[in-house]
C-alpha cells in the first residue's frame, strides 16, 4: 500500500518535472508487487517462496526523446533524485535525436480499478495451499514406473500500481494473478520420455482472480487422464509426416495467437523498436485494411476489459483507458497494438497497450488479451466434421522467425483422426506454416461453448527483458493442409 | 553498492533476525542502457534492480522469501516472513543445511572503474559516431550499449560468507536494410568488463558489411547442409543445451541426454561451466552460487564423454556428492533453478572463420539464430529454429552469395559429433537465463545439419 508520506513524495517529484522547462510529459509509477510461487515435485516441495517488489519508475519526455530512472526508495529526495536523472537522461540523449518525439496530448485519467476476488489466495493458509498441490502429485506417481516424475504448481501475484503524470492523469490498479497445474512425465525403457500437463503447459494457465479461479481447475480430476496419455504416448506412433487437415485444442490456438499474431501486431516491432531483442514484423503498416490475414471466419479482438483476462486493467501505463479493438476483422488486418507515440506516426489512436513489468522498466507495448472469436459448434461436432486428419493439443514447444512468419510448434500429444473419429494417440506431433497462409486455411472454430480464456504469464519482450502476463480467448479451430510430422530430426 | 556493504547486510540481518538456520543471498545491480532503433536513441534508461532471497529451515522445513529493499529491517522481516512458513511446509528430502564457511571464495578480475562511472552522456558520445556510420551506409541502426555495476554476496548462520563485484560492458548493433519489416540485416556485438575496451567501431563496421552482403537473398531448398555457425549462434545452441541437459533435476526426470561415462558426441567437444576465467572479455557472472557454495570449473562433457551434472546442495546430498555450485535463482517461471553460469565450448585448432569456411564445397555460413526452441526431443537434444541475420550460401570454400532465413531441426549433440573445425578464438556472449554469466563459444563447422524450412523473405506479393 503507498503510504500518504509516500503518496506526496511522488507529487514532489512530479511538481519537480512539471517545472523543468525541458520537461514536455512525464510519468510518476509506483508498483508493489507480492507474489507467492509453490511447487511440489515428486513429492517433495521444490518452490516456497513468497515475495515483493516495490518502488517507483519515473519517465520523461524531454525537449526531443526521452528519459527512464527508478528507485526503490520511496521517499521525496529519493523520488525528487530519479525524477532529475530520468530528465538528466532524456537531455544527454537528446543530441542523438534527428527529430523531436511526437506525444499527442490526452485528457487526464482518474479512477480505480480492482480484480473480482472471491476468495483471496493470500489469505488462505499454507498448508492447505500445499495440500492441493500434494494430493494430485501422489496421484499421478501412483502406479510407479513408467511414471517417472509429477509435479503440481501455483502461483499468486498482487499487483498495486499509482499512476501519475504531469497530464493529471491519477489512477489506482490493484490486480490478483493466479495460475495452477500439473504435469507428469513418464520414461520408457528405450530411454524415450514423455511428458503430459494439464490444463495446459507452465506459464499459459494463468488468470486474474482468486482461488476460485484454482478450485475450477479441479486438478484432480484429471489426473487419471494425463497420466495415462503419458504412459500410452510412450508406446504410440510418431505422427506420420506429410500434409494434413489439423485440428488444434483451444490452449494450442492460444499459442498460435499469441505468436503470430499479438506478437507481429505490436507496433513497436513493426517499426523497429524491437530488433535488439524480439525483431521486425511482417504485418506493415501500408498492409493496414489491406492484408489478406485469414480466412473470413478469422475476428480477433485486443480486448483489456475481459473478465478474468491476464490482460485486463483500468488503465494502460500511459494512462489511456481499457476497450476493445479489432485487430483482424473477417480475415483482413486492420489495428495494432499501439502506444500514444506509435500510434501517432500512423495518425491513429493508441489500442492502450502500455504497461511495464514492476517499477524498474519503462513501459512497452504489450499484448492485452489477444482472442480469437468463437464461432458454432462443439470440439465433438469439430472432429465428427473432418474426415482425416490430426488433432493436436498443448503445447511442447514453439520457435517462429524474427518476423513472425515461418512457425514451428510440436505438442504434448495427437490423435490421429478417421472418419470423424479419434482414432489412435500419436507421439512427438509437431506442424509447421506460414502465418497468413495457415490462418487462411482455418475453416473452421468452434463456439462459445469451447471458448476459454488462457493466460500466459510469462511473455519475454524487451530489452533489458521485461515479463508480461497477458492472456489469449482461444477455440479449438480447425486447420486445412498444413505440413504435420514428428520432431524426430532424422531426413 | 559494493560487495562489502552488500556482505555487512546479509549478516547484520541474519543477526537482527536471530534465526538458527538462516540463509541471505543479496544482489544489486545498476544499469545504464542505451538502446536505440530506427537510427535513433529511443530508450535510454538507468535501471537499478535490488534483490535479496532469504530461507529459513526448521529442520529439513525450508521455505522461501524474497525482497527488493535492501535494508537491514526489510531483509529481517522477509527472514521472519519465511520463518513463518517453514513448519507448514513438507520436508524437504536430503537437505543438508545451509552452507558453512567452506573452501575460500574465488576472486577473479571483474570490476573496471571505466564501466562503473560511465554516465548518459558518455553513452550518447559512444554512440553517435555509431548511428553515423550506418546512416552514412545508407542503412538503419539499432541495439544496445549497456553499462552495468553488480554485487553479490550471501551470507548463513552456518559461517559462509562471501561477496564479490563486478562491471560489464556490452554493445550490439545491428545494420538494417528496413526498419522492421525485414531485408538483409548485419550484427556485431562485443563484451567486456570495461567499456572503454569495446570494440565498437569494429563491430559496427562488421553490422554493415554483413548487412550488405546479405541483400538480395536467394531461396534455398530444405537439406542437410555443411554449415559454419559464428560463435553467437553456437552459443544459443549451448544455452539451450544447458537447460535441458546438465542440471540435476533434468538427469532425474530422464529427459536429459546425459549418460554418464557414456559418449555422447564427437571427440572434439569439451565443454565446461567455469566461472573462474581471468579474461576481462570472457570472464563474467559471480563465482558463488545463491547457497554459497563457491563455483569451480566443472567439465561437463570431456572430449564427447559426458562427464558431471550440476548440482545445488540438496540434489547434491541425495547423490551423496558435493554442490557443484549451481544454485540459481531461476525468476523466470522456475527456469535455471540449477544451471551453468558461464558455460564454454572449448575452441579447436582453426585460425579464422574463413579458414572453416574454406573447408566447405557447399553449404551454409551462419551468423545468429533467433528463437530456437529444445524442447522437441531432450534425450537427443532435438532443437529448431532459424537462421537472424546472415545466412550464406559457400560455395567451393567461399561465401558465394546471401540467403534468406532458413529453419533447422536436428540433433545438437549429432551435429557436434559431425563437426570437424572450431575456431581457436572463442567469444563471450551474454544469456538470456542465466545469472548475469554468459556462454563462451568458438565458431563451429558441423557436417550434415539439416535444415528443414525457409522463412518467406518478405510478403510483398500481398500488395
Amino acid at each position: 500500500m503507498l503510504s500518504p508520506a509516500e503518496e506526496a513524495a511522488m507529487r514532489a517529484a512530479l511538481d519537480v518535472l512539471r517545472r523543468d522547462p525541458n520537461v514536455r510529459y512525464a510519468e510518476v509509477r509506483f508498483v508493489d508487487e507480492q507474489n507467492e510461487r509453490l511447487q511440489i515435485r515428486d513429492g517433495r516441495p521444490e518452490t516456497a517462496s513468497t515475495g515483493g517488489s516495490r518502488g517507483v519508475g519515473i519517465r520523461v519526455l524531454g525537449q526531443r526523446t526521452w528519459g527512464f530512472a527508478c528507485t526503490p526508495h520511496v521517499n521525496e529526495a529519493e523520488l525528487v533524485a530519479a525524477a532529475q536523472r530520468a530528465a538528466h537522461i532524456a537531455k544527454a540523449s537528446s543530441a542523438l535525436a534527428t527529430s523531436a518525439v511526437i506525444f499527442p496530448e490526452r485528457p487526464a485519467s482518474r479512477g480505480v480499478y480492482e480484480t473480482r476476488v472471491a476468495k483471496d489466495p493470500f489469505a488462505i493458509p499454507l498448508d492447505q495451499k500445499m495440500a492441493a498441490l500434494d494430493a494430485p502429485v501422489r496421484e499421478l506417481l501412483r502406479g510407479g514406473k513408467p511414471v517417472s516424475s509429477a509435479a503440481a504448481w501455483m502461483e499468486w501475484v498482487r499487483v498495486e500500481k499509482r499512476l501519475l503524470t504531469t497530464e493529471g492523469t491519477d489512477t489506482t490498479q490493484r490486480f490478483t494473478y493466479g495460475g495452477a497445474g500439473m504435469m507428469v512425465h513418464t520414461l520408457g525403457d528405450d530411454g524415450a520420455s514423455q511428458r503430459r500437463s494439464y490444463p495446459t503447459w507452465q506459464g499459459s494457465e494463468g488468470f486474474q482472480g482468486g482461488w476460485e479461479g484454482l478450485d475450477a481447475l479441479d486438478l484432480m480430476g484429471h489426473t487419471g487422464e494425463i497420466r495415462d496419455e503419458a504412459i500410452a504416448l510412450l508406446t504410440a506412433p510418431p505422427c506420420p509426416e506429410g500434409t494434413s487437415d489439423l485440428v488444434l485444442d483451444a490452449s494450442q490456438v492460444a499459442l498460435q495467437i499469441h505468436e503470430s499474431c499479438g506478437h507481429p501486431t505490436e507496433l513497436d516491432r513493426a517499426l523497429g523498436s524491437e530488433i535488439s531483442l524480439a525483431g521486425g514484423s511482417f504485418m506493415q503498416p501500408r498492409m493496414l485494411g489491406k492484408l489478406r490475414y485469414g480466412s473470413d471466419i478469422v475476428d480477433i479482438v485486443a480486448d483489456s476489459t475481459s473478465e478474468g483476462g491476464m490482460g485486463t486493467f483500468g488503465w494502460d501505463d500511459e494512462g489511456v483507458a481499457s476497450g476493445t479493438h479489432p485487430l483482424i476483422e473477417r480475415g483482413k488486418f486492420v489495428d495494432y497494438l499501439s502506444s500514444r507515440e506509435t500510434a501517432h506516426a500512423l495518425a491513429r489512436e493508441s489500442t492502450g497497450t502500455m504497461r511495464a513489468d514492476g517499477w524498474n522498466r519503462p513501459p512497452l507495448i504489450r499484448m492485452v488479451n489477444v482472442s480469437l472469436q468463437p464461432k458454432r459448434g462443439t470440439l465433438d461436432e469439430l472432429i465428427a466434421d473432418t474426415k482425416d486428419g490430426v488433432f493436436m493439443l498443448v503445447d511442447k514447444s514453439w520457435s517462429i522467425d524474427d518476423l513472425r512468419l515461418n512457425f514451428q510448434f510440436s505438442c504434448e500429444a495427437a490423435w490421429e483422426i478417421k472418419n470423424g473419429k479419434k482414432t489412435r494417440i500419436l507421439r512427438d506431433p509437431r506442424y509447421t506454416g506460414i502465418t497468413p497462409d495457415f490462418w487462411r486455411s482455418c475453416d473452421a472454430i468452434c463456439g462459445r461453448e469451447e471458448w476459454k480464456l488462457f493466460g500466459i504469464s510469462t511473455c519475454g519482450k524487451g530489452d533489458p527483458m521485461q515479463i508480461m502476463q497477458v492472456g489469449h480467448g482461444a477455440a479449438p479451430a480447425r486447420f486445412r493442409k498444413v505440413s504435420v510430422g514428428n520432431t524426430g530430426s532424422k531426413g | 553498492m559494493t560487495g562489502e556493504e552488500l556482505l555487512a547486510l546479509c549478516k547484520d540481518s541474519l543477526a537482527r533476525a536471530g534465526e538458527a538456520h538462516a540463509e541471505v543471498f543479496a544482489t544489486w545491480r545498476a544499469r545504464g542502457c542505451a538502446r536505440f532503433a530506427g537510427g535513433e536513441l529511443g530508450q535510454h534508461m538507468e535501471l537499478e534492480e535490488p534483490h535479496a532471497v532469504v530461507r529459513v529451515a526448521r529442520g529439513a522445513r525450508v521455505a522461501e522469501a524474497q525482497t527488493t529493499r535492501l535494508g537491514v529491517a526489510e531483509i529481517a522481516d522477509a527472514i521472519a516472513r519465511a520463518a513463518k512458513a517453514a513448519p507448514l511446509l513438507p520436508e524437504t528430502e536430503g537437505f543438508p543445511g545451509f552452507a558453512p564457511a567452506g573452501d575460500p571464495t574465488p576472486h577473479p578480475r571483474r570490476f573496471q572503474r571505466d564501466t562503473a562511472q560511465a554516465t548518459p552522456e558518455a553513452r550518447a558520445e559512444m554512440l553517435a559516431p555509431v548511428l553515423a556510420k550506418v546512416r552514412a551506409a545508407g542503412l538503419v541502426a539499432a541495439g544496445m550499449l549497456e553499462t552495468s555495476r553488480g554485487a553479490a554476496a550471501v551470507a548463513t548462520t552456518e559461517g559462509c560468507a562471501r561477496s564479490h563485484e563486478d562491471t560489464i560492458a556490452s554493445f550490439k548493433v545491428w545494420a538494417l536494410e528496413t526498419p522492421g519489416a525485414g531485408g538483409a540485416a548485419g550484427y556485431g556485438g562485443h563484451m567486456h568488463q570495461s567499456v572503454s575496451a569495446l570494440a565498437v567501431e569494429r563491430e559496427t563496421e562488421r553490422a554493415i558489411r554483413m548487412c550488405k552482403l546479405g541483400q538480395n537473398p536467394m531461396e534455398l531448398d530444405a537439406g542437410r547442409y555443411d554449415v559454419v555457425l559464428e560463435p553467437a549462434a553456437m552459443a544459443e545452441l549451448l544455452e539451450w543445451l544447458s537447460q535441458i541437459a546438465f542440471g540435476a533435476p533434468e538427469v532425474e526426470q530422464g529427459g536429459s541426454p546425459m549418460r554418464l561415462g557414456e559418449r555422447i558426441t564427437g571427440e572434439s567437444v569439451t565443454i565446461t561451466d567455469d566461472s573462474t576465467l581471468d579474461d576481462p572479455a570472457l570472464g563474467f557472472g559471480v563465482p558463488f552460487d545463491r547457497e554459497g557454495t563457491a563455483r569451480r570449473p566443472i567439465t561437463l562433457v570431456d572430449r564427447g564423454v559426458a562427464r558431471a551434472i550440476l548440482y545445488d546442495r540438496t540434489y547434491a546430498a541425495r547423490a551423496s556428492t558435493r554442490s557443484t555450485g549451481s544454485a540459481q535463482l531461476g525468476e523466470v517461471g522456475g527456469v535455471g533453478a540449477i544451471g551453468a553460469a558461464n558455460l564454454a565450448l572449448s575452441g579447436g585448432d582453426a585460425a579464422s572463420v574463413d579458414d572453416l569456411i574454406a573447408g566447405i564445397d557447399r553449404g551454409l555460413y551462419v551468423c545468429r539464430l533467433h528463437y530456437v526452441n529444445g524442447f522437441l526431443e531432450t534425450p537427443r537434444a532435438v532443437m529448431t529454429g532459424l537462421t537472424r541475420d546472415g545466412c550464406f550460401l559457400v560455395e567451393r570454400g567461399k561465401i558465394a552469395r546471401a540467403v534468406g532465413n532458413m529453419r533447422f531441426t536436428d540433433s545438437l549433440l549429432e551435429g557436434l559429433a559431425r563437426s570437424d573445425g572450431m575456431t581457436k578464438e572463442r567469444t563471450a556472449i551474454p544469456t538470456w537465463w542465466s545469472d548475469g554469466g554468459t556462454v563462451v563459444a568458438p565458431a563451429v563447422r558441423m557436417r550434415g545439419f539439416l535444415f528443414n524450412g525457409r522463412s518467406q523473405k518478405t510478403l510483398e506479393r500481398e500488395q
